[in-house]
């Protein structure tokens, strides 16, 4: 009896909540929870999964002894230690008779494993089986795994069964079947697109329940079709009132609430369904103001569901009445002292100022002190409020705030959303040009970094360009402004890459432009820049590029020039560099340095970055050469399609290649560029000898010769013609195409492609914040300087101020538009992308949204004149652009381009792509004028200033 | 759509982790990692809502709350509504208490795969299926009938070899199914006392 006693005590121990383990688990547990250290805690985990390892693969473990192993194996990797080796024993368990074992089998696949999973082949045959199960636990475990484990191959396998069981007598089974359906529509919508109505059919089921759970899936069905679902706008309705009048049955209830899960969830259609939609709005008002009426605003849930209605008032068709009492409960959110409510309010005020913005103004000071409070997620939600509020007359106040908040945080991910909202909101509302630049100026001095890299190129253009006034001394001021505010940031110690990029630019561009600084003193500034900041290539690169241009512009205006001690040695030691980049930009600098003024102020003309380039891009000036070639029995050009006669083949592979380069950046592959320039064709001699030999997916070296093919076949040799010839036939497609567009340059498309569209974007949400704010209301006692806060966020919108927005508004409109169809040209010429994009490259200034809302806000003008001019240029451009689409030779201009790109080696520099027409066009003939390419090539390298950031590290890679 | 749950304990020891889309292991400790450093940082009397679209992707929200020492974690994307997400996990927490009478940390932790029952039956592929506690308890007790403590394997496993009887065939059944099985037995003369009293040891036991 003593024994019995003993036995039924330890029983009673571990049959605790009936799921009982052994005491070894909860020993291992304990000792785990024990450890003071990592190391301690890892040493006990790797000592388990010995003993289970052990233990699992003997073969006379009794099966209620394998659960629980198998549980601590979960544990164990729960605690992120690998236990891949027990996989195999969970998908074993999963085929076992009892519910219990089978159940743990189905937890540890459904954790263990992904979808896409060897093993799971495994148990598709176990699911089959047990969704036909009698006991319908057993068909429950199987939905389970079913929602986690099918993936789109193997739902056809048990498809036929799920579908069966949305008819099963359970109510349980059925709810878990249409989840299943929903999961399987997730994967693949395509394999269960004709079940769809089965959803539908399920919104009708007897159980509360089961509907409910229908829910689920039409509401993403709706997410991505609305127009489909409209005629359930009236059952969604019916069922909303339903609930809400309490004819479920009572156990739906929560806290006094009638099913409001089901509640939320047929609010969150409902705005769907509304949106944009007055008849089937109409629909929904009735409801809504009584759900609003009657919630508890007590309890949280009550809360949850005022909060769902709020967001569908704003969502459907207005109307004041919903509007009014919408508002009212906002203002019993953020009056509150649960912060969850306030967060809640701030979001819902978001929502609602779309459609009424006078309603901002009443929450004026509760909405300060959501910004000032210690929640971060609170803070957070009032920035994301003000950036949607955010006009020309309080953009000041909310981007100065914003750079604050921004330099206060550590969080990489949100101080970029912070910096690239700030700058997208100063780009779109700065008030002066001084503004623009001491916040940009802020911006990249905290978050340098982490901004996108064409904000600086648009930094550089503004600064550039001016803002587009044909006001040249303010451009100047601009300019000497920004030159002043650099060299003083230029001596601190810790400066992100990006911004002292632009630093260098300007200040060679501009440094001695106003004779206020004098060449020495700038380019002692530079070298101590570089020197600082001797790891980064790029930087040194602008700084070369910089001191020659402040070299040359001395020399134009005809001053010696004394190089100082450290800019001689900064040369020197570029000279030896590793990277052909900057070591070519210091050779540069020394053969400009040497020339005289004239041949130096060819070069390097003051102030010539805006200035366009002609490009000859039928590279007519070549005729000559190439009619000299073929007399001397040169084979004539075969365009590549006629050659290959598989141009559709061909041309589905060679974009294929595109877009594999656009995603690889292959730069590292192409040629570095010599620098002497005669040396090319021995050195592709030699290489051409390498091409049977070489690996075809090598590009770098296949696409060598077939890219010498014009320039080599002077050098006379007939042998070696011969064998490019037959190299160009094997590999010369793909490796054509391949380098068609030169990865240097792609890149500039990329961001130049980028910048338009980003305009457009901004430009089209311009017009969802352009909203203006009345405030004939403002109060007068202003005191405390929260209220002046307020006052300056909120206020200040006079009456002039609205009509000059709107005025902007239609600009913006007309200009996302005109930019819009540019893209859509862009777009069309999908097969020659990279001919085409050059010319179809709007005018940078007509998008400017900068400039736009300065003169939107040049009160003296009519702005509808102003507008017209606008419209007409943009639409000249659009014209330009679509013409060069339609050209009908463009294919072969492309094949040009290719072979143009690939001839030369100009890996390094990367400008804008009608600045690379005219460089590449220049370089096959250089060898005779050294000087004269200098002059071209520097004039490129003004223009467009931007040396690809990564091309000299990954040169250093291959090199070391 | 509900991303995942996770129960953590408040020195950042993982007690429960599901997530409704596949992470690899090594992710999945990266997050929890990430989510314990987020809620650590988080001030008492705040909200209990923290934006982890750095972890998650843009628009992912994560509910927080502390139940003594543990952290209740549910993170999902825009079509749930936060305060509902707070009243499920309420939801979840009341049916753990049903389950575990009073739960703590350990019952959480040393029956994990009872509260990944009690999840499963709440939430099904990252949906909302059920909101009501006492449904989703009584379910899982329908379950749990199916569950027997391993000891009581033993025992009754030694039966079936010392015995004959194979009582795990009946074990599915509980208590009374037993007894008038076992007394059955012992009225047609086929087992003696001992047997009877063990028998009637485990039916106290489990009922």
């Amino acid at each position: 009896m003593e024994q019995l006693k003993t036995i039924g005590r330890e029983l009673a121990m571990s049959s605790q909540g009936g799921f009982g383990q052994s005491k070894e688990f909860l020993d291992l547990i304990k000792s785990i929870g024990e450890t003071r250290s990592k190391a301690e805690e890892d040493r006990i985990v790797l000592r388990e999964i010995d003993t289970l390892k052990a233990r699992l693969s003997s073969p006379n473990t009794p099966k209620f002894k394998l659960k629980e192993y198998l549980m601590r194996l979960i544990y164990v990797e729960m605690l992120g230690h690998d236990a891949s080796f027990g996989y195999i024993h969970a998908v074993k368990m999963t085929h076992d008779e009892s519910l219990s074992l089978k159940r743990t089998g189905y937890l540890a696949v459904t954790l263990f494993l992904n979808e896409d999973h060897d093993l799971i082949i495994l148990i598709v045959n176990t699911i089959q089986k047990d969704l036909k199960s009698d006991n319908y636990l057993v068909v429950c475990a199987a939905l389970n795994a079913v929602c986690r484990l099918i993936n789109e191959e193997t739902i056809p396998a048990v498809l036929p069964q799920v579908v069966e069981l949305l008819g099963h007598q359970k109510e349980a089974v059925r709810k878990k079947a249409v989840m299943a359906l929903h999961r399987f529509y997730q994967r693949s919508p395509g394999s269960v697109s004709h079940l769809i109505s089965n959803f539908r059919k399920r919104l009708c089921d007897n159980d509360p329940g089961v509907m409910a759970a229908s829910l689920c899936p039409l509401f993403d069905l709706i997410v991505i079709d609305v127009n489909s679902y409209k005629d359930l706008t009236v059952s969604f309705v019916n069922i909303l009132k339903q609930v809400a009048e309490r004819r479920l049955p009572k156990s739906y209830d929560y806290h006094q609430m009638p099913a409001p899960f089901i509640q939320i969830k047929l609010l969150k259609i409902l705005s769907l369904l509304g949106n944009g939609d007055k008849k089937s709005s109409e629909q929904m008002y009735t409801i809504l103001g009584d759900i609003i009426r009657k919630c508890d605003s007590d309890s949280n849930i009550g809360n949850a569901v005022l909060y769902e209605c709020i967001c569908c008032v704003s969502s459907i068709h207005p109307n004041p009445k919903l509007l009014e009492s919408a508002a009212d409960t906002i203002s019993k959110f953020l009056k509150s002292d649960s912060h969850n409510l306030k967060y809640l309010g701030i979001d819902a005020l978001g929502r609602l100022i779309r459609i009424s913005p006078e309603i901002a103004e009443q929450h004026q000071l509760a909405v300060i002190d959501c910004l000032e409070d210690p929640d971060d997620t609170l803070k957070r939600k009032t920035f994301d409020l003000l950036y949607k509020m955010t006009k020309s007359s309080n953009v000041e106040v909310i981007v100065d705030r914003m750079i604050d908040y921004m330099i206060s945080i550590n969080d990489h991910h949100y101080k970029t959303e912070i910096a690239s909202r700030c700058v997208e909101l100063a780009e779109q509302f700065a008030p002066s040009n001084q503004w623009f630049i001491q916040t940009m100026n802020k911006v990249f001095e905290h978050a340098g970094d982490l901004v996108n890299p064409k904000v600086a190129h648009n930094l550089m253009r503004l600064i550039a360009e001016g803002f587009g006034e044909d006001d040249d001394t303010a451009d100047s001021q601009l300019r000497s402004s920004a030159v002043e505010s650099y060299l003083r940031i230029i001596g601190e110690p810790k400066l992100p890459s990006n911004f002292l990029q632009v630093i260098c630019w300007v200040l060679g561009e501009y440094g001695t432009a106003d004779g206020k600084y004098s060449a020495s003193y700038i380019t002692g500034k530079l070298c101590d820049a570089t020197e600082a900041h001797s790891t980064d290539d790029t930087v040194k690169a602008y700084a070369v590029t910089a001191l020659m241009k402040i070299y040359s512009f001395e020399i134009a205006a005809g001053r010696k020039v004394d190089m100082l001690p450290e800019c001689q040695s900064l040369i020197e030691e570029l000279l030896a560099s590793s990277s052909t980049d900057l070591q070519q930009r210091a050779y540069e600098l020394q053969a400009v340095i040497c020339l005289d003024a004239r041949a130096v102020e060819n070069i390097m003309p003051m102030d010539a970055n805006c200035e366009d380039i002609e490009i000859d891009k039928n590279l007519s000036f070549l005729d000559a050469y190439v009619q000299e070639s073929l007399e001397k029995g040169a084979q004539p050009y075969i365009p590549e399609d006629v050659r290959s006669g598989l141009s559709n083949i061909s041309n589905f592979r060679s974009q294929d290649h595109e877009s594999s380069t656009h995603a690889l950046r292959f730069e590292a592959y192409e040629l570095p560029k010599p620098s002497v320039p005669s040396k090319v064709p021995s050195v592709l001699s030699s290489s051409a000898e390498l091409v049977p030999i070489t690996q075809p997916s090598y590009v770098a070296e296949v696409h060598q010769p077939a890219s010498s093919a014009l320039t080599v076949s002077s050098s006379g040799s007939s042998e070696l013609k011969l064998r490019l010839e037959g190299v160009q036939k094997k590999w010369g497609r793909p490796a054509f195409s391949s380098t068609t567009p030169s990865p240097s340059s792609s890149d500039t498309f990329g961001s130049n492609n980028g910048t338009t569209q980003h305009e457009s974007i901004s430009s089209t949400k311009s017009k969802v914040h352009n909203v203006s704010y009345d405030s004939r209301k403002q109060q007068t006692e202003v005191s405390s300087e929260k209220k002046k806060l307020a006052a300056s966020l909120f206020g200040g919108a006079s009456k002039s101020d609205r009509k000059q927005s709107y005025s902007g508004q239609k600009v913006s409109k007309t200009n996302s538009h005109a930019s819009d169809k540019s893209i859509i040209a862009e777009a069309t010429s999908s097969s020659d992308t990279a001919a085409v994009r050059p010319t179809s490259q709007p005018p940078p200034d007509l998008l400017d949204l900068g400039e736009q809302t300065v003169t939107s806000s040049a009160p003296s003008v009519d702005p509808f004149k102003q507008l017209e001019g606008l419209l007409n240029l943009t639409q000249d451009t659009t014209n330009l652009s679509s013409s060069g689409v339609s050209m009908p030779d463009a294919p072969d201009l492309m094949s040009i381009y290719a072979d143009m790109s690939s001839s030369s080696q100009s890996t390094t520099v990367a400008p804008p792509p009608n600045v690379t027409k005219a460089h590449l066009a220049k370089q096959p003939s250089k060898g005779s004028n050294v000087q004269e390419f200098l002059e071209k090539d520097a004039l490129v390298r003004q223009v467009g200033v931007t040396p690809s950031g990564q091309n000299p590290n990954l040169f250093k890679d291959l090199l070391d | 759509m509900i991303r995942g749950v996770i129960v953590m304990n408040d020195r950042g020891k993982p007690r429960l982790v599901k997530f409704y889309e596949f992470q690899p292991a090594e992710k999945q400790q990266e997050l929890i990692r990430s989510i314990y450093r987020v809620l650590c940082s988080r001030a008492e009397n705040v909200s209990n809502f923290v934006k982890v679209d750095s972890l998650f992707g843009p628009d992912v929200r994560l509910v927080y709350k502390t139940y003594a020492t543990l952290y209740f974690v549910f993170i999902f994307d825009s079509s749930e509504n936060e305060l509902a997400m707070l009243d499920l996990m309420q939801v979840f927490v009341e049916a753990l208490d049903k389950c575990f009478s009073n739960v703590c940390e350990i019952d959480v932790v040393f029956n994990f795969n009872k509260v990944h029952t009690i999840l499963d039956e709440f939430i099904l592929g990252g949906q909302v299926l059920e909101t009501n506690s006492s449904e989703v308890v009584k379910t899982v007790e329908e379950i749990s009938k199916f569950f027997l403590p391993p000891q009581l394997c033993v025992c009754l496993i030694s039966f079936r070899y010392s015995y004959g009887y194979d009582l795990l065939f009946y074990a599915g059944s509980r208590g009374l199914q037993i007894q008038s099985w076992a007394v059955h037995q012992f009225l047609a003369g086929s087992g003696d006392s001992i047997f009877i009293a063990l028998v009637t040891s485990f039916i106290t036991i489990l009922c």
